[in-house]
């Protein structure tokens, strides 16, 4: 059965659905929340609350309000005790549970970069500085990148199979592609997937010493970019078997019809500037979606303002893609590393549900060396059936997805 | 499709290479713990460390030149892995490999260095150096532009169980075919902060035998080093069923979800290759065994190797498979006798299946089965 946007899905290969979607992001608490705030090209980055920023040359961060964040969570002294990134899963999978009360995944993929960093932080430095290490073992126990996905399991009573990708970057673009394979393999019915990451003292000044983190605003593809800021946030999706979604009348946000996945061995934190790594991961999608790059509407490019990402990502999409529209919503909420993926997956279904492409803010001029089409400053109304999602990490990883839209 | 294993690798405390470390074990050496001390506190730990000879024949890439212990250890193991591959005249085409790293702690030591210079002299004294090898796809990515891979890499973060997710993955990556090969490899290196932190966990003893199965537990002791396994279609041992099994949210629900496992893998001739390790987990285990293969012959390798934490089930699956290819199983050291378990003593004839059961510290536990 060929779908609706033409694409060559003749093959014996099962379709992907997604039935639900859950996000907390600095755009806000919900898909109607984020719609909101990408239509408004809401610049979602403030100065740094969390930790002392003093000798860092970035300042700036996009992140969650606690107060709303922990605001949600129930009284007891077990959730009191979890991490924030937990909290965010918990949020995230809530409104996924809102949306499709009946989806039990057989196996859940979730990547993730630095899982519950800041209590290794906190921890680390009680030490350093022989403090009270009363509250160690929950600070060790909570750690691991694993913890604040069980604990969102344990929440709704999940107890799927859990696979935490930590490709770096990329791992939420990663976990979602895994999850669409696993399903178009014909191997399960139903993957739960998507990607966490909580804003830390270590991954803020790690990105600050490689000045990679600018002081100014964060600008993807502009001319005069001068690298990225900080995000935070998680995303979920419900993957499952598209003709068993339908057979049970379940709402359909969008389609997953590609995936690709590649490794740069140039450099463990650069790019080949030729972008050879992107483009590899675009064609690989593009070939396993049987689409056409002139059949792709929309690119969330991973345009994270560095020199470097925004020169091999733009040549590559420049190559392949010609004029498509290109923007990188980490203009408005940051790099949320592992999450990153995933949010930005979940922010290409919304423009394929609402015909619109999201904007690339705080966009002055473009880049001579880079020749792409960019939805520059403000979001605007246009016929969006597929999307395009990259995603690129240190380590060299590469990956893209590919989402379309579904006809009513 | 049935993956079999094609090459594998070993980096332990007991040395280097597949047959050192198998012939270690079956002669019933243990690893000697070592002193680690640190800047942060005055208390000392033990642990089982990889010797520093273990390493010197591994090659002089640029991308091992700043690389922290885990990076090593994992090259050494992957690159072992092909090596004994390609001894058998299996043509390993880069283009054709995949690479699944598995991980629990990371590279601890940098990570802890960088944060260290953080806490002491602020964040302008932060190396970018160190940073990103503090990712935990560090060692897969250093090891991927080693080995030439430009497809598929992915890097799985779990507890000890991780290992087994890992060779999962990889059998995933196989039946679709995107990959003719897949390595697998899993890594851990030791550091006086992880000890402090299992210990503080109450978790870990201050000093060896790690003694398995005993009840209560008397505690386990860290180690280090590396794991491989390549899968493809070649192999005499394959790998028949794997389980992922699921998640524990209380220790005390630990041996409800091994019991399944091993409900799941169970065959009448199979031997257990076990996680026990001086904690919960061996009473998990204990418990699930004596209800669902109570005639299985029972091996844990943990007294004789220490807790490798994501390494650990890969080790597991190496010692199934040489168990199966040599027809025997090492002796358990130091266990309980009145467990009510069939241990291995060494001189017992090892069937012609072998389960690994492995149970987490942190919530996870999974198995998987294989076969000569």
């Amino acid at each position: 059965m060929s779908s609706f946007n033409g694409l060559d899905v003749t093959n014996d290969k099962t379709r992907v659905a997604v039935v639900a979607a859950g996000m907390v992001s600095p755009l806000g608490f919900g898909l109607e929340d984020t719609l909101l705030s990408l239509r408004k090209a809401t610049d979602c980055v403030t100065p740094v609350s969390r930790f002392d920023v003093t000798h860092c040359r970035c300042k700036t961060a996009a992140q969650i309000s606690d107060e709303r964040l922990l605001g949600r969570r129930k009284t007891g002294r077990k959730k009191a005790r979890l991490h924030r990134a937990s909290h965010m899963m918990i949020a995230a999978l809530a409104e996924l549970f809102e949306d499709d009360a009946d989806f039990q995944p057989e196996v859940t993929i979730i990547g993730t970069t630095s899982g519950g960093m800041s209590y290794g932080e906190d921890y680390y430095r009680a030490l350093q500085r022989h403090e009270n290490l009363r509250r160690s073992p929950e600070w060790i126990a909570n750690y691991p990148p694993q913890k604040p996905v069980l604990d969102a399991q344990n929440e709704f009573g999940i107890s799927a199979p859990c696979f935490v990708i930590a490709n770096a970057c990329a791992s939420g673009t990663n976990a979602i592609g895994r999850a669409f394979e696993c399903v178009r393999s014909g191997k399960y019915d139903r993957v739960l997937t998507g990607g966490y990451d909580a804003i830390s003292e270590l991954v803020f000044v790690g990105f600050d010493s490689l000045q990679a983190a600018t002081p100014e605003k964060c600008r993807p593809f502009d001319r005069d970019r001068t690298g990225m800021v900080l995000g935070e946030g998680a995303a979920v999706l419900a993957l499952e078997n598209f003709d068993i979604a339908l057979q049970r009348r379940a709402t359909i946000l969008g389609e997953i019809v590609g995936y690709g996945i590649s490794t740069d061995n140039h450099h463990l934190t650069q790019p080949d500037p030729s972008g050879t790594g992107p483009k590899r991961a675009m064609e690989q999608a593009l070939k396993s979606a049987g689409c056409a790059p002139d059949q792709v509407d929309y690119i969330n490019a991973h345009g994270t303002a560095t020199l470097f990402n925004d020169a091999a990502e733009g040549k590559a999409i420049a190559e392949l893609f010609g004029d498509v529209p290109v923007s990188s919503t980490k203009s408005m909420i940051g790099h949320s590393l592992g999450a990153a993926g995933a949010i930005e997956a979940v922010i290409c279904l919304l423009a394929l549900q609402s015909q619109f492409l999201p904007p690339n803010i705080n966009f002055r001029a473009p880049d001579p060396n880079v020749a792409l089409n960019i939805v520059a400053n403000e979001s605007r109304d246009a016929k969006v059936d597929i999307a395009l999602s990259n995603s690129f990490g240190f380590g060299g990883t590469n990956a893209s997805v590919l989402i379309q839209k579904v006809a009513a | 499709m049935r993956p079999g294993i094609a090459g594998m690798g070993w980096v332990t405390p007991l040395g280097r290479g597949v047959e050192e470390v198998w012939n270690r074990l079956v002669r019933g050496d243990e690893a000697t713990a070592q002193i680690i001390s640190g800047n942060e506190g005055t208390k000392s730990y033990q642990a089982f460390l990889v010797p520093g000879d273990a390493l010197k024949n591994l090659p002089l890439h640029p991308r091992l030149r700043r690389a922290s212990a885990i990076s090593r250890f994992a090259a050494a193991a992957g690159l072992d892995a092909i090596a004994q591959a390609k001894s058998m005249n299996l043509n390993i085409d880069p283009e054709r490999l995949g690479l699944v790293f598995a991980v629990s702690n990371g590279g601890v030591t940098y990570t802890k260095r960088f944060y260290h210079g953080i806490v002491e002299s602020g964040a302008q004294s932060a190396s970018p150096l160190l940073f990103p090898e503090t990712v935990f796809n560090a060692p897969a990515s250093h090891l991927a532009a080693i080995l030439g891979v430009n497809g598929a890499s992915y890097t799985v973060v779990g507890d000890g169980s991780v290992g087994i997710l890992g060779i999962k993955m990889a059998s995933e990556l196989l039946e679709t075919g995107a990959v003719d090969y897949c390595l697998v490899v899993a890594a851990e290196e030791a550091d006086w902060v992880l000890c402090d932190a299992y210990h503080k966990w109450r978790l870990t003893k201050s000093s060896p035998p790690i003694e398995p199965f005993f009840d209560p537990p008397h505690g386990t002791i860290l180690s280090e080093g590396a794991g491989a396994v390549l899968l493809g279609a070649e192999g005499n041992v394959k790998v028949v069923s794997i389980n992922t099994g699921g998640n524990f949210s209380h220790q005390r629900n630990a041996p409800e979800v091994v019991e399944r496992i091993l409900r799941d893998l169970h065959d009448q001739t199979a031997d257990i290759v076990a996680s026990a390790n001086g904690t919960f987990v061996d009473l998990a285990e204990r418990d699930a065994i004596r209800k669902q293969a109570p005639d299985s012959l029972v091996y844990s390798p943990k007294p004789a190797l220490g807790e490798s934490v994501g390494a650990g089930a890969l080790w597991q699956v190496i010692i199934a498979a040489q168990a199966l290819a040599s027809k025997r199983l090492p002796p358990v050291l130091h266990s309980d006798g009145r467990a009510g378990l069939r241990f291995s003593t060494g001189a017992e004839e090892a069937g012609s299946a072998a389960i690994v059961s492995s149970c987490g510290l942190n919530q996870q536990a999974a198995g998987l089965r294989l076969s000569i």
